[in-house]
């Protein structure tokens, strides 16, 4: 699947650099919607085939809450660790840490402060996507099944959703929805905030 | 913004799911309808980055710095889940006990 994955992806990125012709550009939000919603409708039919997963969500509870939670200070923390090792002021690479694979939100956000920054959280969240799209069904399979949602972040309700859906199982494929949700809420509002922070 | 559309979504993609009118033979072919809709997805976000020159031409220069700090917060990330994912799915487990 990974390769088939990875295949998908550059096969795009190539048509995309060299041939996609300019007059359909226009559509390309709509495609992309509407594969979305194909695929989440799809998601949903596996979740809804297996019977006891309510149930399972139900009695993990709030427990679930903690891998939004991890996911969020490990992507910032990484962010901090990579951000000296290429010299990056600690609250700028949170910052781009914080964005948690959203590229647009990000990097509108960080362009207010310099050109720079934005352009460096756009490729740093775009990276972390197409990444995430190629390990989730590694990860799935030999670190763990809740361990794949992590390199999605806010995508994991979304775009990485029916990578991880296929990897994983219903109540996964819950949390996951879960995840995403929480993670994109809290872009709008860490972003900004890590910029904020001196140390 | 999007979440209700999605939840909305995955709700109907559960309730159809959920109910057994859909024959297994049915179910097989929307199994590799999936993976088909999956990839062309893939493909067309593929198309969407490679059609942005000004990433394409940034990724040249800032590739390496922005490949060191999503691998990063990727590695932390997956760290960070790893700590509690087993105190999450031990729970998981005894409810399968129950059942």
């Amino acid at each position: 699947m990974t390769y088939k994955i990875l295949t998908a992806v550059v096969a795009g990125i190539l048509t995309g650099f060299f041939i996609y012709p300019d007059y359909l550009v226009q559509y390309i939000g709509l495609l992309i919607d509407l594969g979305l919603c194909l695929l989440l409708f799809f998601v949903g039919i596996d979740i809804g085939r297996q019977k006891d997963i309510l149930l399972k969500v139900k009695v993990m509870g709030f427990k679930i809450l903690l891998v939004p939670i991890m996911i969020g200070l490990g992507s910032i923390v990484g962010a901090i660790f990579g951000g000296i090792v290429i010299e990056l002021p600690i609250n700028e690479a949170a910052a781009v840490g914080a964005g948690f694979g959203w590229y647009s939100l990000s990097a509108i956000e960080l362009s207010k402060h310099s050109a720079e920054l934005g352009t460096l959280a756009f490729t740093t969240n775009v990276t972390r996507e197409v990444i995430a799209l190629i390990t989730i069904p590694i990860i799935a399979k030999y670190i763990g099944k809740l361990e794949s949602i992590a390199p999605a972040g806010a995508t994991a309700m979304d775009t990485t959703l029916p990578i991880i859906s296929r990897s994983t199982d219903g109540s996964v494929a819950i949390i996951s929805f879960i995840t995403g949700v929480v993670l994109s809420s809290l872009v709008p509002v860490l972003v900004p905030l890590m910029m904020k922070l001196t140390f | 913004m999007n979440i209700l559309l999605y939840l909305f979504i995955l709700l109907i993609g559960a309730f159809i799911g959920s109910k057994d009118f859909l024959k297994p033979k049915l179910l097989n072919r929307i199994g590799s309808i999936q993976t088909l809709s999956l990839l062309f997805l893939l493909f067309i976000m593929g198309v969407k980055i490679g059609l942005d020159k000004e990433i394409i031409f940034s990724l040249a220069t800032i590739g390496l710095h922005s490949i060191i700090l999503a691998v990063a917060s990727i590695v932390f990330s997956i760290l960070g889940v790893k700590l509690v994912s087993s105190k999450i799915l031990r729970e998981k487990v005894k409810v399968g006990d129950d059942i």
